[in-house]
């Protein structure tokens, strides 16, 4: 397993010649789907902190489930994230007249997520390390909430997590690049253009996502 | 005997026109003794009553007196009645042409009078003259007495303290032989609480007490003054007290001090939570001691801990506190109220000042370790590493 992350190429490679299953991919994306849940719980628990003077009593209730619903939200959204990065990959492909099935393009995507769990894990350290010495102000006025979140989300710590995260990004793409390689049939260098222009596009999303919060 | 007869006569006339005389001078001016009564006369004065009883120099008084005709089937024309005096000056006009009074009826007849003389006890004389009935003369007696109630201090403490409250306890007393009225005591000084004590009618040889409260702000020598009103009848007189105090600073007094102070920025809205300790250094108990955020330009006490309650501040001991403040652009220094009570229930305050000191861009829990910045290195070392190597083995 571990030489997806050390030789791609021949892993895949590998791979191809068995039969297609999602059974180990499952299992990848959503151990990285509950790391990321970690990471949106810590995230929600400050984020509720701050907002739960802002909101009327009987709506407090209910706003303690939010970190759970978040946690849970990042696991469903880590599988619906797979099967778009998959149908977007699988797109581009066929622009390069890539040959093979969904099925096997979603396999090799989903053990592209190894590295995100590597990196989740860190940036979940991160998260809680940041979340249990900050000190955030009680706000009171709905009005004050952007003013609280922005800075808590453009923490040194929350950006340096985000870095980490784009890093991971980059490996992840780098096996996918190997992954559809050989599920598509495709050359290396359109299997690199394949998998750059989206993950650029994200990458690129993200750094203006830090910059402007 | 022809000689004898004439100086007999003359004698005779002599004798009367004395004894006419003589009758005439005591009936104007009797200055001593009890009224006089004509015991022929159909007309009588059955009573007076002076208002007030006993008048002070100056004040300004009424005397009724009531006529009564005391014949059973006829009735008397009054012409005049009038008050006359050396001493006591009468102020109203005599009364004219009264009327008639029917059998067995009475009249009160009212004199203004003030009391312009030194003390003691005058006969002003009332005059009633009837028509059909002898002339009345009646003597009234008016005391004059300038004594005025009194005021005294009743109890005060041996010790006033700067900020500590006080209690002085006056006593007022009344010497007259009449009641006094609306009888208060009032000052005008600023820490003195409550400016004016009412105590109403104080009847003759009686005393009352009023209290007030005093709670200096300054410590040096003060001179209360109070002000004793009453009224004498309709006649108003003041008596003033002034009590002299030496306000010192109390020894056993709490003293609360602030020690431990961390200012520690949050994120987000230039909010900073003030921590430290609150210690009573003093030798008396501060009692719900409560810590604030005072006013000042640019600062603004924020939740959840806009005041800190610490409660009973023993001496010797010490509590915690905390304070959210959010700090204006202009602001750098966060007042600190600190409220406590003595065990009288005294309000003391004092205020500390706590420089917040910004830190741009960053803040204490959001800065950055070196060891954090050692592990992105080498995380990004490794992750390009792993797709280098990746791509070398391919």
């Amino acid at each position: 397993m571990l030489e997806v992350l050390t030789n791609p190429n021949k892993f895949f490679e590998a791979r191809k010649r068995g039969e297609e299953s999602l059974r180990i991919p499952v299992l990848i994306v959503l151990i990285s789907g509950i790391i990321g849940g970690i990471s949106a719980f810590l995230t929600s628990s400050i984020m509720m902190e701050a907002m739960t003077k802002t909101l009327p009593p009987e709506a407090q209730g209910f706003m303690s489930f939010m970190p759970i619903g978040s946690a849970i939200g990042a696991v469903i959204a880590s599988f619906i994230i797979w099967l778009i990065i998959a149908a977007i990959f699988f797109g581009i492909a066929s622009i390069f007249k890539g040959e093979g099935k969904f099925k096997r393009t979603l396999e090799f995507v989903g053990y592209g997520y190894i590295p995100t769990i590597i990196g989740g894990l860190i940036s979940a350290v991160l998260v809680y390390n940041f979340v249990t010495t900050v000190q955030i102000p009680t706000i009171t006025d709905p009005t004050e909430i952007r003013e609280v979140i922005t800075p808590l989300m453009k923490s040194p710590m929350m950006l340096l997590s985000s870095v980490i995260g784009i890093l991971f990004m980059l490996w992840s793409a780098n096996i996918w690049v190997f992954g559809l390689k050989h599920a598509r049939n495709l050359s290396t260098k359109n299997a690199l253009i394949t998998v750059a222009i989206p993950v650029a596009a994200y990458i690129l999303f993200s750094v203006y996502q830090m910059g402007v919060m | 005997m022809r000689k004898t007869l004439p100086s007999f006569l003359f004698l005779l006339l002599l004798i009367f026109a004395i004894a006419f005389a003589i009758s005439s001078v005591s009936a104007y001016d009797g200055i001593s003794g009890l009224g006089t009564e004509e015991q022929e006369s159909s007309v009588m004065i059955t009573g007076y009553q002076i208002n007030p009883a006993t008048l002070m120099c100056n004040d300004v008084g009424t005397v009724t007196v009531t006529v009564k005709n005391m014949e059973s089937d006829k009735s008397v024309n009054i012409k005049d009645a009038r008050m006359l005096s050396r001493n006591i000056k009468v102020l109203s006009n005599s009364y004219f042409n009264i009327g008639r009074l029917g059998p067995g009826e009475s009249l009160n007849l009212t004199f203004t009078i003030k009391a312009t003389c030194p003390d003691g006890i005058y006969y002003p004389r009332i005059l009633v003259e009837g028509e059909d009935a002898q002339n009345i003369r009646y003597s009234i007696p008016v005391t004059v007495d300038s004594s005025s109630l009194t005021i005294g201090v009743k109890d005060i403490p041996e010790d006033v303290f700067k900020g500590e409250r006080a209690r002085i306890e006056l006593v007022v007393g009344n010497p007259r032989q009449n009641t006094a009225t609306a009888v208060k005591i009032a000052t005008m000084e600023e820490n003195v609480i409550p400016s004016e004590v009412f105590i109403g009618a104080l009847s003759a040889d009686e005393t009352k007490v009023a209290s007030f409260n005093f709670t200096p702000q300054t410590k040096s020598a003060h001179i209360l003054n109070f002000e004793l009103e009453f009224k004498n009848g309709d006649n108003y007189h003041l008596t003033a007290l002034s009590v002299p105090l030496d306000v010192t600073e109390s020894k056993k007094r709490a003293e609360l001090i602030i020690t431990g102070i961390e200012v520690e920025p949050m994120l987000g809205m230039k909010v900073y939570k003030i921590t430290g300790d609150i210690n009573n250094a003093g030798l008396k108990e501060a009692k719900s001691v409560v810590m604030k955020v005072g006013n000042a330009e640019g600062i603004e006490a924020m939740h959840p801990y806009k005041a800190y309650f610490v409660g009973l501040l023993s001496p010797d001991d010490f509590s915690s506190f905390e304070l959210d403040v959010k700090v204006g652009e202009n602001g750098t220094q966060v007042p600190l109220i600190i409220e406590y009570k003595d065990e009288d229930g005294n309000k003391f305050s004092k205020t500390e000042y706590v420089s917040i000191e910004r830190h741009q861009g960053t803040t204490s829990s959001g800065e950055l370790p070196l060891s954090v910045i050692v592990v992105l290195v080498v995380v990004a070392i490794f992750v390009i590493g792993a797709i280098a190597y990746s791509w070398k083995k391919r």
